[in-house]
């Protein structure tokens, strides 16, 4: 079953919180990437963690151009639809 | 002349193109498979080039790659090199990256390697067309790979020998713009048969290699693709972004396809170690694993360690890695050490070698370890030279320098650029090292060496110590050395949140003084992403200097953790 919004954020404050190693309370979706302190590495190292968790698949060019988490979200939501 | 292989990268691949039955494969971000025998490979090259010639590209004609697609990315490369067109791989646009800055290489790649066409793919053209309007020397424009889908429109007939270019290897070092190196057939073939024959003692009756490296580097792409062509060796091709995305599949591979040749930088090694659970061990079996290399950054012995440690249960043998050291200017290999000897490092006294002395003693404080990362290949010399260019003893420091037939003859059209590297024969490599009866230890680069009252740093050992502290991410900072009122001092550079600065700069300044016995003069905490990185994502340390020093750093922005705090 589809995850509504709010698990998806939390789903991906909790993702990023474990494969960096740091805290990231209070994140919302108007958060910008470069704003968390995550690599490019990381980030991708992340949407791995949360494809395994959510059993979707996310093509790698619609990551690219993605600035905010929202932007990322709406990329999962969509996946998880599709 | 190589002794034991093909003169050129076509006559290779066509003594292959009987054999239906071996080949490569290239595994697709879904999982699916494409497998091409070698026999496809020579049949695709040839229509691919077939068509690249009715375009009107002539032989010596620069193309453009930016194709991220694996299998479409060889095939065309070897469609250029058929027709005597000169490839020019692109990395293509990554994910979570500054556009900007990505546009702004593809222009500079396209333009200074006067590429007659950009060849790429419907879904990546978007990313590729921005930048065409600042590009005038693109006369045959923009093709994507599916225009060359139809049946070869006529014959090829090319004769491409060892002297010609085999294609144009941009890399960005640690340096401000790219580069081409300009790598020959006879370059790739010398060096091939080198790392292959001499280097990993291949055995086509059984060697059988796997790579998620990306295509658009000389690892990936002379590792993996030209150099098991000249040798034949059957290839397994993961992309780049599933190994980072899920690392344990990079394993699983090898252990369903058997590999027995494999190749990654330090930070993979230490990846996997991380990632891996302990129930994903249990499932496989890597005894296959002849060869795992490390190598196009500093090796660290604790990191290879703990990736033996951990596999360990899979049968995993740990003389199997292969510490080596090489460069795009000498096509790729320089020195590898002896396969099945594993990890040999040598313990010095960080306070010698300061003094250029790498004076060996037992572990302990004050102590470096460093891999041994092996001998040149039979036909290639290399020296250790002091800053007058006089020949060192072992265990002097001092620049390594190279020559023999892997090593290219320059950059592309940068004569200036050219003459400050290769000079009498020799290529500088600009690396610090030193030798032990003919083997290599590499300390760091020349350039970047601090010298502060007399006494040598090594700005990647600073980082290094530095990257260890919690919050701080591997290859999120900089050390450099820089005047101030006459006297060099040690700055750093990281990146982290604002809510973190003041203790991180605490941390750092603590850490430095501790481990490495100099303070920092100045620690910057800058906005995160903010540090200027090579295309691989290394930080590039010049270009992070100079930054400081115009004051051009954006302060760190509040970060998730402040909005949490306030």
């Amino acid at each position: 079953m589809a995850r509504s919004r709010a698990d998806l954020l939390d789903l991906f404050e909790k993702t990023a919180t474990e494969i960096v190693e740091k805290e990231f309370k209070g994140i919302d979706e108007t958060t910008a990437i470069s704003q968390l302190g995550i690599d490019s590495l990381g980030m991708l190292e992340i949407v791995g963690a949360m494809e395994r968790q959510l059993k979707i698949q996310i093509p790698d060019e619609s990551l690219a151009g993605i600035q905010t988490v929202q932007d990322l979200l709406n990329v999962v939501e969509k996946r998880q639809t599709a | 002349m190589p002794k034991f292989v093909a003169p050129t990268l076509v006559d290779a691949i066509k003594e292959l193109s009987h054999d239906t039955l071996r080949g490569f494969v290239f595994v697709r971000p879904d999982g699916t498979e494409r497998f091409c025998s070698f026999a496809n490979i020579h049949e695709e090259a040839t229509r691919r080039g077939a068509h690249l010639a009715a375009k009107g590209l002539v032989k010596g004609d620069r193309l453009a790659i930016v194709v991220p697609d694996g299998d479409e990315f060889v095939l065309s490369f070897l469609g250029a090199v058929y027709a005597g067109v000169v490839p020019v791989p692109i990395y293509p646009q990554l994910s979570f990256k500054n556009v900007d800055a990505y546009h702004d290489t593809v222009a500079h790649i396209a333009k200074a390697s006067g590429a007659a066409m950009l060849l790429t793919t419907t879904a990546t053209r978007p990313y590729v067309d921005p930048v065409l309007p600042r590009v005038d020397n693109l006369r045959f424009g923009v093709v994507t790979v599916d225009e060359h889908a139809a049946p070869a429109p006529g014959p090829l007939d090319v004769k491409v020998t060892g002297d010609d270019l085999g294609f144009l290897q941009f890399t960005s070092g640690s340096t401000s713009r790219p580069k081409g190196v300009a790598v020959t057939h006879a370059n790739l073939a010398a060096n091939s048969e080198a790392f292959m024959i001499h280097g990993l003692g291949k055995d086509s009756s059984f060697d059988k290699g796997v790579s998620w490296l990306p295509l658009f580097h000389d690892m990936g792409l002379i590792g993996f693709v030209i150099g098991p062509l000249f040798t034949n060796i059957p290839v397994v091709f993961l992309p780049t972004a599933s190994f980072v995305r899920a690392p344990r599949i990079w394993l699983d591979t090898i252990h369903r396809h058997r590999g027995t040749i494999t190749y990654a930088p330090n930070f993979a090694y230490a990846l996997v170690s991380k990632r891996l659970k302990e129930k994903d061990v249990a499932g496989l079996d890597l005894s296959c694993m002849r060869i795992t290399g490390c190598g196009a950054e500093p090796i660290q012995a604790k990191t290879l360690r703990e990736f033996a440690d951990k596999l360990a249960p899979a049968g995993f043998k740990p003389t199997s890695f292969l510490p080596s050291y090489g460069m795009a200017e000498a096509t790729l290999a320089i020195t590898f050490v002896q396969h099945g000897t594993g990890v040999r490092s040598d313990c010095i006294d960080a306070k010698a070698l300061q003094t250029h002395d790498a004076k060996a003693v037992a572990p302990g404080e004050g102590t470096q370890e460093l891999v041994n990362c092996g001998r040149a290949f039979p036909d290639h010399e290399l020296a250790i030279v002091d800053e007058a260019g006089t020949h060192l003893a072992d265990r002097q420091v001092g620049q390594i320098i190279t020559r023999g037939p892997s090593v290219t003859s320059g950059y592309f059209e940068e004569p200036e650029l050219t003459a400050e590297a290769w000079k009498d024969g020799w290529l500088y490599t600009g690396d610090l090292g030193y030798t032990v009866n003919g083997e290599l230890f590499i300390c760091g680069r020349l350039k970047d060496i601090i010298i502060i009252r007399g006494r040598n740093f090594y700005p990647s050992d600073i980082e290094w110590v530095i990257s260890e502290l919690p919050g701080v991410r591997r290859g999120n900072v900089v050390a450099f050395g820089a005047d101030v009122d006459g006297e060099e001092q040690l700055f750093v550079c990281a990146e982290a949140f604002q809510s973190d600065a003041a203790g991180l700069t605490d941390a750092i300044q603590n850490a430095v003084t501790s481990q490495i016995g100099i303070s920092v003069h100045k620690v910057e905490i800058v906005a995160q992403g903010g540090l200027p990185r090579t295309s691989s994502g290394k930080p590039q340390r010049r270009k992070t200097k100079q930054m400081f020093l115009e004051g051009a750093f954006a302060k760190p922005k509040a970060g998730a953790n402040d909005a949490a705090t306030a």
